[in-house]
């Protein structure tokens, strides 16, 4: 049953990191490109990672 | 030794090309092997379970035990550990999902098939699909569409403000992600495993028709490896079949449990 669950886990916190960069990226790049500032993506990314770390905490860290 | 004077046009390594294979009969285009394989995996799994569960008796026959075996490990490994409480619903769609898999991925090393079907990646698309659906489905039937998709977007116990933040990344989560890595994986797996394969035992074949001698002697080596590298093959098919099972049935699992 721990296993299944670290299974759970391990993807669920790459499914995160992953969407978290995917659209806060995503978001930061067409804005760096309609504002001509490419470190918006940056800004973007660093955001998705934010919300994805704070988000795996949430889920995995609180109890 | 660094002037190696290699005879012929030179060895042409695998690519991508080895997996588009023609087509069976040339005015036939869609049939083509991974299309045949999958079909005889259908035909496989049935008999091989139709024969297993006829002539059911109290001292099971060898072949009896090992299909209740392998039905006995998904509905009490993966169905019942992971989904809990009326776990039955789900048991055929998770076994059907397991040997479906488990065959195709199998036949990757199984002589003269030798090439599992889920390298190509539309063949996992499809079975993430059915998951995908089925997952949604299921919850939506237990907890109802507004309270469903407001568990998914919105984690409690955050500042309002954050949601801004988290919430894209929730539903992207649950939406896109999910299904597409279900199938990556296990497309990624199949394939990177067969072009493995293709490399060392091509390579072997390459080594032995080359006329310089220090080719020749090393051409077993690559063989040899060719070999250890199917039981890892082995392992790795097993694994993955295992892994989309219990990957579905945990998101079955989340999508009935009432938080998440």
């Amino acid at each position: 049953m721990t296993r299944k669950n670290e299974a759970d886990a391990y993807w669920s916190i790459f499914g995160y990191l992953a969407s978290g960069l995917l659209f806060w990226g995503g978001v930061g790049y067409f804005a760096s490109r309609f504002f001509d500032k490419p470190y918006l993506t940056l800004i973007g990314l660093l955001l998705g990672v934010t919300g994805a770390i704070y988000l795996i905490w949430l889920r995995f860290g609180r109890q | 030794m660094i002037n190696l004077h290699f005879s012929g046009e030179g060895f042409v390594p695998p690519s991508t090309n080895d997996f588009n294979l023609p087509p069976i009969f040339e005015n036939i285009p869609w049939l083509t092997k991974p299309v045949l394989l999958v079909f005889l995996s259908v035909i496989v799994v049935s008999v091989f379970f139709v024969l297993s569960a006829r002539k059911a008796a109290v001292v099971p026959s060898k072949l009896q035990f090992a299909g209740e075996g392998i039905y006995a490990f998904v509905r009490n490994d993966l169905a019942r550990d992971v989904i809990g409480h009326d776990f039955m619903r789900f048991v055929p769609y998770l076994f059907t999902l397991f040997t479906f898999v488990l065959t195709n991925n199998l036949f990757g090393i199984v002589p003269f098939l030798q090439f599992p079907a889920m390298s190509h990646v539309g063949f996992p698309y499809v079975l993430a699909l059915f998951s995908f659906f089925i997952f949604h489905y299921v919850g939506i039937r237990k907890q109802g569409l507004g309270k469903y998709l407001k568990d998914i977007a919105f984690m409690p116990g955050v500042p309002k403000a954050v949601y801004i933040l988290l919430t894209p990344i929730e539903v992207a989560t649950f939406f896109l992600v999910r299904p597409l890595t279900l199938s990556l994986r296990l497309f990624a797996n199949m394939f990177a495993g067969h072009l493995l394969l293709l490399v060392f035992i091509m390579g072997g074949d390459y080594m032995v028709h080359d006329s310089h001698m220090i080719m020749k002697i090393f051409a077993p080596f690559s063989f040899t490896f060719g070999i250890v590298l199917t039981f890892f093959e082995f392992m790795v098919q097993c694994l993955q079949a295992y892994i989309f099972t219990l990957l579905t049935a945990l998101y079955i699992a989340g999508a009935l449990a009432d938080e998440h």
